[in-house]
């Protein structure tokens, strides 16, 4: 079997738009549950809203697609009545971080057993391009004209302090290195939260200086460095630039984990 | 095996284009009935999968259909008596 015979083929071609990143994180964590040899019948896809919300629909298995910002709710009801099931939930970082931030916090620290899947666009891509926790200092976006002069949540620091058993970040261009950490959140009991920054070029890029999807995909690939060679600098007392973008594997502990499968 | 790009599928976002080691996809010059610029391919017998798909019994590389957003692309067994083209690049 291949992450394909997870599709539901009569579903595509998907409303994304050309070029946005989301998609490739469907096929990343789809090859990773693959991977795993896991049944269909039990294998569950929970999401709240948003255009990442969305992915469950394009997947055969049973699915919930539930309200903004309370998929880990709903995924930690299902995990609990039943730990048998596999659990894999998708989000966006408005749906995780903004208005499902305390959700996101709390079932980090019951690090429930379920792997998480954050397809962080720094925006709000479905409702038109608001700015998000996640929106970068200076990005713009609708209700950021100016230039956001907030400071941007680190989605991975944040479950690491609340307790996640497993976290790990890249992007949409790294796609065996998701694949592989996604496959390890798998694997690992307790919260596994993989974060995938992605291109949103309809309504991020286009306002940011990446006219094609490929321009931001290249960003990615020039400002990605690796967590080990980042603690490197650090202990040499040397400057990490401020837009780097820190990938690998952040966390991988043995916290107590609830509904895991006995 | 051949490499294939399905049309009703590809969005013409040129992500394919980027990421193959042997530069078998380039951007499309004319587009198809959708409006769609799908990409142009380059001696697609060069990808190794089309040789050695069947052989290691698992996709070789695969990049092109790991990064591909709308899952066009795809190998496909030939017909039967259908002409193969094999291309080696040194
Ligand atoms: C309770 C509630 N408030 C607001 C909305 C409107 N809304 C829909 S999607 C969305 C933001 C989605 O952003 P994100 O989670 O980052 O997903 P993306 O579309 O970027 O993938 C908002 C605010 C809603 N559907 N429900
Ligand atoms: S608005 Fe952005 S996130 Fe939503 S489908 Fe389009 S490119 Fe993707
Ligand atoms: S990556 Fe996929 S959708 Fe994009 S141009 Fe290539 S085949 Fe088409
Ligand atoms: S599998 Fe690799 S070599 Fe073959 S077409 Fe795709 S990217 Fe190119």
């Amino acid at each position: 079997m291949t992450f394909s015979d997870w599709l539901r083929v009569d579903r595509l071609p998907h409303i994304y738009c050309a070029g946005c990143g989301n998609g490739t994180v469907i096929n990343c964590t789809l090859s990773a549950v693959d991977q795993m040899g896991w049944k269909k019948e039990e294998t569950v896809f929970v999401s709240g809203i948003g255009c990442s919300s969305r992915a469950p629909g394009y997947i055969v298995t049973d699915s919930l697609h539930t309200t903004h910002g309370r998929a880990l709710a709903f995924a930690t009801g299902i995990k609990l009545a039943n730990p048998s099931l596999n659990v894999v939930v998708f989000t966006g970082d408005g749906d995780l971080a903004a208005i499902g931030g305390n959700h996101f916090i709390h079932a980090c620290r019951r690090n429930i057993d379920i792997t998480v899947v954050c397809m962080n666009n720094m925006i709000y891509g479905m409702t038109g391009g608001q700015g998000s926790p996640t929106t970068p200092r200076m990005a713009l976006s609708t209700t950021t004209p100016y230039g956001s002069v907030e400071p941007a949540f680190d989605l991975c620091e944040l479950a690491i302090a609340a307790g996640a058993n497993y976290v790990s970040r890249w992007t949409s261009y790294h796609v065996k290195e998701l694949t592989r950490a996604i496959l390890a959140g798998l694997r690992t009991p307790g919260l596994s939260f993989i974060e995938a920054l992605v291109q949103c070029p309809t309504n991020y890029g286009r306002r940011n200086r990446y006219r094609q999807a490929i321009d931001q995909i290249e960003y990615f690939k020039e400002h990605g460095m690796l967590v080990e060679k980042a603690r490197r600098l650090r202990e040499e007392g040397k400057e990490i630039p401020p837009d780097t973008i820190i990938l690998g594997e952040l966390a991988r502990r043995n916290r107590p984990a609830m509904g895991v499968k006995a | 095996m051949k490499l294939h790009v399905d049309e009703k599928r590809c969005k013409g976002c040129n992500l394919c284009t980027l990421v193959c080691p042997y530069r078998i996809f380039r951007p499309g010059k004319r587009p198809n009935q959708k409006g769609v610029f799908v990409p142009e391919l380059d001696r697609p017998e060069r990808c190794p999968n089309t040789r050695l798909q069947a052989l290691y019994g698992r996709t070789l590389c695969g990049m092109c259909q790991m990064i591909c957003p709308d899952q066009a692309i795809s190998w496909e067994e030939e017909k039967k008596g259908e002409k193969r083209k094999v291309a080696i690049e040194f």
